[in-house]
């Protein structure tokens, strides 16, 4: 474990560090004089001086001082007027822009929105930064932004784009590209055609062209990434537009305010469509609503239960976050997967990624369906209602809220509990066989370590609604997200959800911790607790870097990686061994000590005692000192495969708490 | 040792599996509650249609191919497979799938999917 972390003054003599450092190439230039120079006078010890101590991994003053200048927003009076970037700055602070996760490039937009105050965080990939955005979003709600540079910066997004894509997140993505006056000549630098390459991965998007339409074309983006079904939005912006000046407002075309250019305006359900929404309801016996991330997103989890409690209607949550419906409530279902076969009617609320019926959701193919959404065009695809409503899911909520009558259902709330004691004696079943193959192996095994993680964070003496949580991964992300809950909205990202991309899971909750730090939206009661990520060896890969992003702006992560030496899908290559090298990493790797590299603490730990007090520490380090722990959970890739090690790899049903696909 | 059970032994070997004989006659009903089964638990990896054609795992069985099949065609021996995993990929269905009923119900209509004139006879259920 690294005792030397998050220092401002040198170790050795307790002096500051002074204010000016000199650049690399002078230090390493300096030093290799320094060294020629000792060979030349007395050449038989070079070798015998004491060298000097390494020095600590610090969070440089630079960076401190930075974060602690104040804002600046650009003014039309100033000397110079305002630069395209500044007028976009300015929009996205008035629109509440939540937070920019960038990399350096694309200098002018990301300088002007930092100096704009809007929070912004610098890290080391542009696709994490990217995932970073989305976790953000994911656990508040709110619109947050990425930026890279364009050409390698840009593309290194794409499959971070499309993660967020998936998950309907309301993302701004920024990039610089080049100029319009260089267009098709393969101009150095970085020239690229950006939009047509995130087709099919966005809501909407624009290389702006004309710099006098800037905040035209940043009032489309809002207005899309702030209405109906949010989805990514991708700006990218030549030089001529954000170096661009403009001497006064009436230079700008079309600007005025949001009031005007967008409504908060929602839709509301038809009074009949209501009424025979809330008679199919009364009528069924086991109705159950799917409250999708539509729910969350448009904040309509206090209407959602009051609905639900009123007429006894069963919930499972679904969609890229959890906890918009608790899940110890008595009427959520999202612990009772066996009982949707049971349900005679299915409520679809703002569950923008639909199922199809043959896709394994576990609903009686005679159930009768009713779908929500803000939307039209998308009802009646893959699931065929019996009521399709276009409505915000709050507007409708609200509506049968008060519509509803009161009711009991004791038969369904019964089977509902009997369910969920089923379930949770799978997972316990489970779980005793995970802990005799960890005690055959001295390793642990994916049951143990979520089981592990849930009794610390739910059993223990943590507000069980502290900590958010997140989960990637194959195998060790099927049993977390098993084990994970979630108690009240923002409080479980599900990073995988639909895309299933192995890797952005720290990143992603890297971003949502950024989002608990500032307390934003529903993180607002949790302020500065840490956050949770459960994810695997072959995962960690993508984003690990990132620790040293987490440890510069202090956002306190517990990153759990499940070390089985091998990409989860190993098994794959069983029936032709030829290939089976291709699915496996070096074992026993020890991502404990690059953490420790990055400027956080690392643990290793094989046994389940082990892992407790690991957790236990890094919580606590967390919490009180605001520093990122890696644990190092040394597993088998055997514990995959059900032949050997039984159950094996469990697919989670769906909608679950386990739910991926949808 | 023939085995002819609704409760089959905890732990089976391959040569028990072989003499198990399916409770549950392959009925229409049979089939299209095995069906059920199949959509809610083994479409992601053996597809909608049985033929695994898609990409989350690479050696997922096309089970409208009983020559390919790696564990065995026999009644008893699918029983085997679903309930207790078979392979290095497919994990034990048994605490998911926790009636037996419904496993071989489940083996019904896998071997429904089989070419016509390898598939069993479907049995009269009187509907």
């Amino acid at each position: 474990m690294s005792e030397s972390i998050q220092k401002t003054e040198n170790k050795t003599n307790g002096v500051p560090e002074p204010e000016s450092r000199p650049s690399r190439r002078g230090l390493f230039a300096s030093l290799g004089a320094g060294a020629a120079a000792v060979a030349l006078v007395n050449p038989g010890k070079i070798f015998a001086a004491t060298p000097p101590p390494i020095p600590s991994i610090r969070i440089a003053k630079d960076i401190t001082d930075s974060l602690a200048e104040s804002t600046k927003l650009g003014s039309f009076d100033a000397k110079g007027g305002m630069t395209g970037a500044e007028v976009f700055a300015k929009s996205c602070k008035d629109e509440n822009l939540a937070a920019l996760f960038c990399c350096p490039g694309n200098y002018q937009i990301i300088n002007a929105i930092s100096a704009a105050g809007i929070p912004a965080f610098g890290g080391r990939s542009e696709g994490s930064m990217t995932s970073a955005a989305d976790g953000f979003s994911r656990c508040t709600g709110e619109v947050t932004a990425c930026s890279g540079t364009e050409g390698p910066g840009f593309t290194n997004m794409i499959m971070n784009i499309a993660v967020a894509h998936r998950a309907r997140t309301p993302l701004l993505v920024l990039a610089s590209n080049v100029t319009i006056a260089t267009d098709d000549r393969e101009y150095f630098i970085q020239t690229g055609y950006q939009q047509p390459t995130t087709e099919g991965l966005k809501k909407y998007g624009k290389r702006l062209i004309a710099p006098d339409r800037i905040h035209e074309y940043t009032a489309y983006a809002f207005r899309n990434l702030k209405t109906g079904v949010p989805g990514p939005v991708h700006l990218d912006f030549p030089g001529e537009i954000y170096n661009h000046r403009f001497m006064a407002e009436s230079e700008v075309k079309e600007y005025y305010s949001k009031e005007k250019y967008r409504t908060e305006s929602r839709p509301h359900p038809a009074p009949k469509e209501l009424a025979q929404a809330v008679d199919m309801i009364n009528r069924a016996e086991r109705p159950v609503i799917v409250a999708g991330h539509g729910v969350f997103f448009h904040k309509a989890w206090e209407p959602l239960m009051v609905a639900a409690e009123k007429n006894e209607i069963a919930v499972v949550t679904s969609g890229p976050m959890r906890g918009h419906f608790p899940d110890e409530h008595r009427l959520s279902a999202s612990l009772s997967p066996d009982a949707f076969m049971s349900a005679d009617l299915v409520v679809f609320v703002g569950q923008y990624s639909m199922p199809s019926k043959q896709e394994r959701w576990r609903f009686n193919p005679e159930v009768k369906a009713i779908r929500v959404n803000p939307t039209g065009e998308d009802l009646g695809r893959n699931w065929p209602l019996d009521l399709g409503i276009v409505a915000d899911e709050g507007a409708f909520l609200e509506g049968l809220a008060s519509d509803l009558p009161q009711k009991k259902r004791d038969a369904w709330v019964g089977e509902l509990a009997a369910a969920r004691q089923k379930y949770e004696k799978q997972l316990m079943d489970e779980y005793d066989q995970g802990l005799k193959h960890s005690q055959a192996t001295n390793t642990l095994h994916h049951a143990v370590v979520c089981k592990e993680v849930h009794d610390f964070l739910y059993k223990g003496s943590i507000d069980p609604k502290q900590t958010v949580t997140g989960w990637g991964g194959w195998t060790i992300g099927n049993a977390g997200a098993r084990w994970l809950r979630a108690y009240r909205p923002g409080q479980e990202v599900n990073c995988p959800y639909q895309y299933s991309a192995v890797g952005p899971d720290l990143a992603m909750m890297i971003g949502a911790g950024a989002a608990v730090q500032l307390g934003v939206g529903p993180q607002a009661p949790y302020k500065g607790a840490p956050v949770l990520v459960i994810t695997s060896d072959a995962g960690i890969t993508y984003s690990m870097f990132e620790l040293d992003t987490a440890a510069k702006y202090k956002i306190p992560v517990i990153c759990i990686v499940y070390n089985n030496n091998a990409w989860g899908m190993w098994p794959s290559a069983v029936g032709t061994p030829r290939s089976m090298h291709m699915y496996l990493f070096q074992e026993n790797l020890r991502y404990d000590k690059m953490a420790e590299g990055l400027g956080a603490r690392g643990e290793y730990v094989r046994t389940q005692d082990e892992f407790r007090k690991a957790l236990k520490t890094s919580y606590e380090v967390a919490a009180k000192d605001r520093v990122s722990t890696l644990i190092n959970v040394q597993a088998l890739k055997e514990f995959t495969s059900g032949k050997d090690y039984p159950p094996g790899n469990i697919i989670n049903p769906e909608p679950s708490v386990g739910a991926l696909a949808h | 040792m023939l085995l002819v059970s609704g409760d089959a032994p905890a732990k089976l070997t391959r040569d028990d599996a072989q003499k198990l004989k399916n409770p549950v006659a392959n009925t229409k009903k049979s089939i299209n509650r095995g069906r059920l089964i199949f959509m809610q638990n083994c479409t992601s990896c053996h597809g909608e249609d049985g033929k695994a054609e898609g990409s989350l795992v690479a050696s997922a069985t096309d089970l409208t191919s009983p020559q390919l099949y790696k564990s065995g065609t026999s009644e008893g021996e699918i029983f085997h497979s679903i309930r207790d995993g078979a392979g290095d990929q497919m994990p034990a269905f048994k605490s998911q799938i926790d009636s037996e009923t419904d496993i071989w119900n489940l083996v019904n209509f896998i071997r429904s999917l089989w070419p016509e004139a390898t598939r069993p006879a479907v049995v009269d259920d009187g509907k």
